[in-house]
């Protein structure tokens, strides 16, 4: 290129001074968009490793379960021995397991209903709260009270065992039980007669009635054999101490 | 030109060896402002082939269109419309419009040296 000028003119010192910011804020340029890109890669890792540490947990659990149930098919057979020994210790099994049943410490796999519940299909409309047509905790509450006062023996929802200190509670969209969060659909599993457990909940103006009202999906069916898994959780008493007699 | 190559290079060089980077939030209006700045260079170098070029006009260009595509990107993120794509679109089309002309020039000397040499042009 042919430039004519060659002592550095007004115009040309202040065509340098805009080429010298220019160059300023194209290098700062490139160095914040970088940096930006390293932030995100850096997330990117992070997010990686969290999966990774959550993988690797579940892998631990899974294998520490496993290890609980091999121990505790031993500490079986070890008062299936026992109790062949002599017959208190017999009667005293047997006292045992009827207490595990209660406290929902064993699998316990009869006759009973399975309950479905789902949120309701229908499509939100503009006049009704939407929230009408989802599943709530005291749903839930009130149909295991039903079934409870219908006489089941055993329930679980989501194969999470009800027992004393089982929880239902609104943990924002998902529904808390036994400190597991679970979303709908619910499937509820509860032993005892299926006839008078399936008319408990079938009463008219009762519990069901009123879900349908708001369009729920229910669905109960009678079931001549299902399981219902066992608490998993631990049974650790701070603070319930049994009352010293005379005291 | 040698000079104003300098400076570009030393603006460079300060830029990476200053400790000062563009905070996050206006990276993209400084982004669109080096593209007019880009634009207005290219203008610069093409008016200078063609030997029309004019300090005021490269000057005036350079600072005016460059705020005023920063003032546009601020505008469409107030406004919610990215109106940074309007100025990306005109500046870039015009970078290569200059490109092409340039080109077209600096081919078309050269042709003309290569026909005849004897030829005064």
């Amino acid at each position: 290129m042919k430039v004519k000028i060659k002592k550095p003119t007004g115009g040309q010192v202040a065509t340098a001074i805009l080429l010298l910011i220019l160059g300023i804020l194209i290098s700062m340029q490139i160095k914040s968009v970088r940096q930006s890109n390293e932030l995100k890669n850096l997330e990117k890792a992070r997010a990686i490793e969290l999966a990774e540490q959550i993988n690797q947990l579940r892998k631990e659990n899974s294998s520490l379960r496993s290890q609980i149930y091999e121990l505790e098919s031993k500490i079986k057979e070890y008062q299936d021995s026992a109790a062949s020994i002599s017959k208190t210790t017999e009667l005293l099994k047997d006292e045992l397991d009827k207490v595990k049943i209660l406290a929902g410490l064993t699998d316990v796999e009869v006759p009973g209903i399975v309950i479905t519940l789902d949120d309701s299909k229908l499509p939100a409309t503009a006049n009704v709260d939407p929230n009408s047509f989802l599943l709530h905790d005291s749903d839930i509450l009130q149909v295991i009270n039903e079934l409870r006062a219908a006489g089941a023996e055993a329930i679980s929802i989501n194969d999470q065992r009800v027992v004393s200190t089982t929880e239902i509670r609104c943990a924002g969209p998902t529904i808390s039980i036994n400190n597991t969060r679970y979303s709908a659909p619910y499937i509820i599993k509860a032993i005892g007669d299926p006839k008078i457990l399936k008319n408990s909940l079938m009463m008219r103006g009762g519990i069901i009635d009123l879900l349908k009202e708001f369009s729920i999906e229910v669905k109960i069916e009678e079931a001549s054999n299902i399981v219902i898994p066992r608490y998993t959780g631990t049974l650790k008493f701070n603070y319930a101490k049994i009352k010293s007699e005379g005291s | 030109m040698i000079i104003l190559i300098l400076a570009l290079a030393i603006g460079i060089l300060i830029g990476i060896f200053i400790p000062v980077s563009i905070p996050q939030d206006y990276s993209s209006y400084v982004a669109v402002g080096l593209l007019a700045a880009l634009d207005s260079i290219f203008g610069a170098l093409k008016s200078n082939l063609k030997g029309d070029f004019k300090i005021d006009i490269f000057i005036s260009g350079f600072v005016g269109n460059t705020l005023i595509a920063m003032l546009f990107a601020y505008l469409g993120d107030k406004l919610g419309i990215p109106l940074y794509q309007a100025a990306v679109v005109a500046f870039g089309v015009r970078i290569f419009q200059n490109f092409g002309e340039m080109r077209r020039v600096v081919l078309l000397k050269n042709k003309s040296f290569a026909k005849g040499e004897n030829k005064d042009d």
